[in-house]
């Protein structure tokens, strides 16, 4: 069965920014911070985690119509804004959370220099560790179409056709770009990873689910491997049969394996 | 009148493969033979020592990383010798890529020593970078425009201002700045900016009254860019002139022309700039990373190489060595014809500078001797009495920073 | 056995005040005479050209920063100038200092095309740099001995691993090098390293088979620090010899005793290295600010600098330059009288590789002309004969990497 979704899309002065802000459903509030392609929209896995929670998608400072003010020069600073965000926006902390990719790096960051903020965080192929096996792709020596490519096992996906396996107008192309745009100051040297997270980790008391998708073609499942070894009782779930981006590529299974995790 | 003399100094091999084109960011550097590279670094020094003899005001040399269609990945060390084998010619940088130096304390020792061991002959441009140069270096491409001007200011003070003093700026922070070499040239060695159709670039460069030398030879083009900094000189209180205006293009002289015309097409050939027209342009997002470029600029770019009437781009219409001897983009030919083409462009543009690019491709040191020869004997001379007559000051003798006159070109 | 020539290239100039001292970040830049420095730089330099034509193996430079006793402050520009004006000395760095590059692909690019331009004769030796060096590029200290070893890694993997390949180490990050520059000299150019008396460097040193070169010209403290490097070859596997050690001095022939006395004492005058026997210490937090040394490392120093019986720090003693002739620190007199002083020291030491430091201090420039003719003449013929009969391969004879012999040494 088919459902309407249903979520506000909004555009609020916080934080130091000019924010877009998506949110749906009811309940205790579940934080989402994207990964450094952005959100393109109100997702299928948002609506499913809205059944349960109260949903907040913020586009972060530079992505999607957010300003990008210029004192954001780190995924530290950013970690600082999110936990300014959830104080500002009024949310009940702690708080559960999912990042995605930079947005899981985001919330590590956030979850050793503040224990009490998160109840429990997901990291879903989450960037700022280096892997001790392979490279992280690298977004800047290729274009943003082979991204999405590299992002998805399956190119037949609902979302991924929807969304990146088209030809884009001239406003999603400017919105890709504007998304790279801010990537690229978060991102770009070290690229991707921090030199000091790795030895801060054991300091995370939130428990933590990661999830991989085995066939993640940007952030290899070795560093999963080394997010668990470094936060103390950290579990994973790696999903068969996917790539970067469980939330769009296999919705279904993902929001089952997190919701589970949440609810557990 | 300031002429320049200025190759390129590409890898040239019989058997580079089409599709590696420029090579940059393409071709592993296994592919880099030393031995052969000794030959062509020593074989364009002698070149430039020769087009020093024949008469040029100006050696240019310039720089690129992972490109093998520029041998010169640092100019400096090119510039380091030119300050000792030669005697008189300026020695132009276009130039230091500011922005992708994490530490221009280096730049101001390297460029104030050269200046000194050259007695006084350094030019020390500046230029931006395109994002092959700062994916080579790992420098983040969205400070790139922050990170030029901070550097330039930052040369600036340390050249003129007595040390020690502290700089912590966005970019760079240093807490001791008294580096025991400063620059022969006082206030500091003429900086100037070469551009292809940067308008930030060209407002920038007519605000600080440098010097601006257009590499990218499309005559209208050109002198709408000219017409950029006359405008924004006039915004600043002050009337730019020849001084202030360079123009760089292809030259090839010989004999007759139809030899002109057999040897000069090797200036198509080889191993050739990606911003040359007609050639293979690099990767999208390697040649402008996000942020690079502000979106202005990315547009007007777009805009500049849109198809035009009859279908083709703008540079591919410049494609062919044909076309390009057609409309000026290269000047090939007997001195005589040279030189009235030469006219031709003099009086279009009125630029008090003309940079010569001859010997690049896959011209070989024998065609380029000859014609620097040609060049010497026949063309600058005719050249210089042309800019008398059109009233046309080079920098040297019309000071760009105040427009008062300078003695004659030191010889 | 090899023979090198090292001038520290000194600022000179009579009205220096004693206060001043070697000037390591004490005296402001507005005391560099841009005039005066061209004429020294190209003083220099002429004596480099005429050290190679009477016969030098080596011409070594080095660099220090905002320090007039060494006006070479990027050893880069004087190395590129050498690999053209010379035609078979070896050009010796001694060194780049790598801890203070934030972008150390700027000297793989730099050396490379400096080795390739010299047709393969660059030896880049590497060191880590006094405090001063990391305080005027404001590079962090206390990551001094990291920094070294992983651009010393990062260079070796660029001369050695054909790009593209990405380093994302912890001070150095790279997504795409594959520089279109590579040395000649294969598998990479000969790395050499001075030192004075860390234990640290010697090992490290020794680890990888790179000639050590002894600066501070002291023979028992060489004879310690040279048997570090045995002890350490022997643990590593492989037997150390004298092409693996270097010993630097300074030296001055004349005709006469008297003139050599009279002449040679210029050598302790004007504008002198901190570092030099008698010369005023830089300030401590200067010359060693917190992190850049060991806490053993500081201990080994403080034992050595200790006063002796007579109550004079060791350094103190050899202070007078009467002390450092007596002592072999200075070797001063006629070419009659100097084989036998240099022969002890190779007796005493067995270095293969051998600097004269010449022409330094006060020294003007005919007299430095003077002793480098009656070196080549007259010195440097027997050195060798009396290297031969004691067995002392330089490291052009047999190959420290293998100890296997060369092929005569490329003239």
């Amino acid at each position: 069965m088919t459902t309407t979704p249903a979520f506000t899309e909004e555009t609020l002065d916080i934080a130091g920014t000019s924010l877009q802000l998506r949110r749906g459903g009811s309940g205790e509030p579940l934080l989402i911070l994207h990964g450094e392609l952005g959100v393109p929209d109100w997702l299928q896995a948002h609506e499913l985690l809205a059944k349960h929670y109260s949903v907040y998608v913020p586009s972060l400072p530079g992505f999607g119509t957010s300003s990008f003010p210029d004192w954001l020069m780190s995924v530290r600073d950013l970690s600082t804004w999110v936990s300014w965000f959830v104080r500002a926006h009024g949310l009940s902390t702690p708080l559960n959370v999912i990042g995605f990719s930079l947005g899981g790096w985001i919330a590590a960051e956030l979850a050793t220099a503040n224990s009490h903020i998160f109840s429990k965080m997901v990291l879903v192929g989450a960037g700022g560790i280096k892997p001790r096996e392979g490279e992280i792709w690298d977004y800047f020596l290729h274009s943003a179409k082979e991204a999405f490519q590299q992002s998805f096992h399956d190119h037949e996906s609902a979302e991924y056709l929807k969304y990146y396996g088209k030809d884009w107008t001239p406003d999603e192309a400017d919105q890709v770009e504007t998304n790279r745009e801010a990537a690229i100051r978060y991102l770009w040297r070290p690229y991707m990873h921090s030199i000091t997270l790795p030895d801060l980790l054991p300091a995370i008391a939130t428990p933590t689910l990661l999830v991989w998708g085995r066939q993640d073609g940007i952030v290899p499942i070795s560093s999963c491997e080394l997010y668990k070894e470094g936060i103390p009782g950290a579990r994973a779930a790696v999903l068969e049969e996917c790539g970067h981006m469980p939330e769009m590529e296999k919705p279904e299974e993902f929001t089952k394996t997190v919701l589970e995790f949440l609810g557990g | 009148m300031f002429i320049g003399h200025f190759t390129e100094e590409p890898w040239q091999v019989d058997n580079w493969p089409d599709e590696w084109g420029t090579g940059i960011h393409k071709v592993s550097n296994a592919e880099y033979d030393p031995k052969r590279a000794a030959n062509l670094y020593n074989r364009y020094l002698d070149e430039k020592i020769y087009a020093e003899e024949v008469g040029f005001d100006g050696l240019m040399v310039n720089e690129h990383h992972s490109a093998p269609f520029c041998m010169n990945g640092v100019a400096n060390v090119q510039a380091s010798i030119l300050a000792r084998i030669t005697s008189k010619v300026k020695i132009l940088l276009l130039g230091n890529i500011l922005p992708i130096h994490d530490d221009p304390l280096w730049l101001a020792e390297q460029l104030a020593m050269i200046d000194v061991i050259s007695r006084g002959r350094l030019i020390p441009g500046i230029v931006r970078g395109s994002g092959g140069e700062s994916i080579s270096h790992n420098i983040p491409p969205h400070y790139n425009r922050e990170r030029f001007e901070e550097a330039h200011d930052f040369l600036i003070k340390t050249w003129t201002t007595p040390g020690p003093f502290r700089w912590e700026s966005k970019h760079y922070q240093y807490r001791y700045v008294n580096p025991w070499a400063v620059p022969y040239q006082k206030p500091h060695p003429p900086i100037w900016v070469p551009g292809t159709s940067s308008r930030e670039t060209v407002e920038w460069c007519a605000r600080h009254r440098y010097p601006y030398v257009m590499l990218s030879t499309q005559l209208e083009l050109t002198r709408e860019m000219f017409k950029v900094y006359y405008e924004t000189a006039e915004e600043e209180g002050y009337a730019a002139g020849p001084q202030h205006m360079g123009y760089m293009f292809f030259v090839h002289v010989e004999e007759t022309k139809a030899r002109a015309m057999e040897v000069g097409r090797t200036l198509t050939q080889g191993v050739r700039s990606p911003f040359d027209p007609g050639v293979q342009r690099p990767i999208p997002w390697i040649m402008s990373p996000p942020g690079l470029n502000s979106r202005k600029a990315v547009a007007l770019r777009r805009q500049m190489t849109a198809p035009d009437a009859t279908g083709k781009t703008r540079a591919g219409a410049l494609a062919s060595f044909e076309d390009q001897v057609a409309t000026r983009g290269m000047i090939v030919g007997t001195p005589e014809q040279c030189v009235e083409d030469i006219r031709y462009i003099m009086e279009y543009l009125r630029p008090g500078i003309i940079i010569f690019r001859t010997g690049d491709g896959a011209m070989d040191h024998e065609s380029q001797m000859r014609t620097l020869k040609l060049m010497g004997e026949e063309v600058l001379p005719a050249m210089r009495e042309i800019a008398k007559e059109l009233d046309l000051p080079g920098p040297y003798e019309v000071d760009p920073a105040t427009n008062e006159a300078v003695e004659a070109l030191a010889s | 056995m090899f023979i090198g020539h090292f001038t520290e290239q000194p600022w000179q100039k009579e009205d220096w005040p004693a206060a001043w001292g070697s000037g390591v970040m004490e005296v402001s830049n507005s005391e560099y005479d841009p005039l005066r420095a061209s004429g020294l730089y190209n003083r220099y330099l002429d004596e480099k050209v005429y050290a190679e034509e009477m016969g030098f193996d080596g011409i070594m430079v080095n660099e220090h920063h905002s320090a007039p006793f060494c006006m070479n402050s990027v050893a880069n520009v004087t190395s590129s100038i050498l690999a053209r004006i010379t035609q078979k000395a070896k050009i010796l760095i001694l060194g780049n200092i790598l801890p203070i590059h934030d972008d150390p692909l700027w000297l793989a690019e730099q050396i490379a095309m400096i080795d390739v331009i010299s047709k393969g004769r660059l030896i880049p030796g590497v060191v880590r740099g006094g405090g001063s060096e990391s305080l005027t590029h404001n590079v962090p200290p206390h990551f001094n001995r990291e920094r070294f070893e992983e651009a010393h890694d990062f260079l070796v993997k660029t001369w050695t691993t054909p790009g593209p390949f990405r380093w994302e180490g912890k001070h150095f990050h790279y997504r795409y090098v594959n520089p279109w520059a590579v040395p000649l000299q294969k598998p990479y150019p000969p790395i050499w390293v001075p030192g004075t008396s860390s234990r640290e460097t010697v090992e490290w040193a020794a680890r990888h088979r790179y000639p050590y070169i002894m600066l501070a010209s002291q023979i028992d403290l060489t004879q310690q620090m040279y048997k570090i490097y045995y002890d350490t070859a022997r643990e590593e596997g492989y037997e150390a010899g004298p092409q693996h050690l270097g010993f630097m001095f300074f030296f001055h022939v004349e005709e006469t005793e008297k003139r050599a006395m009279e002449v040679g004492r210029t050598l302790t005058q004007g504008v002198r290295s901190p570092y030099d026997p008698g010369a005023q210490r830089p300030r401590p937090y200067i010359a060693g600010p917190p992190g850049i040394a060991t806490r053993s490392a500081r201990a080994l120093r403080r034992k050595m600098t200790a006063a002796d019986s007579s109550g004079r720090t060791r350094a103190g003693a050899r202070a007078t330059f009467e002390d450092q002739v007596a002592t072999h620190g200075m070797v001063v007199g006629t070419p009659d009288s100097v084989i036998p002083k240099v022969r002890y020291i190779m007796e005493q030491l067995r270095p293969g590789t051998i600097i004269f430091r010449t022409g330094d201090g006060a020294m003007d420039h005919e007299s430095q002309m003077r002793t480098l003719k009656l070196m080549g003449e007259e010195v440097m013929p027997k050195l060798r004969e009396i290297a031969d009969e004691l067995g002392l391969p330089g490291p052009y004879d047999i190959d420290p990497r293998t100890n296997e012999p060369l092929a005569a040494m490329a003239s």
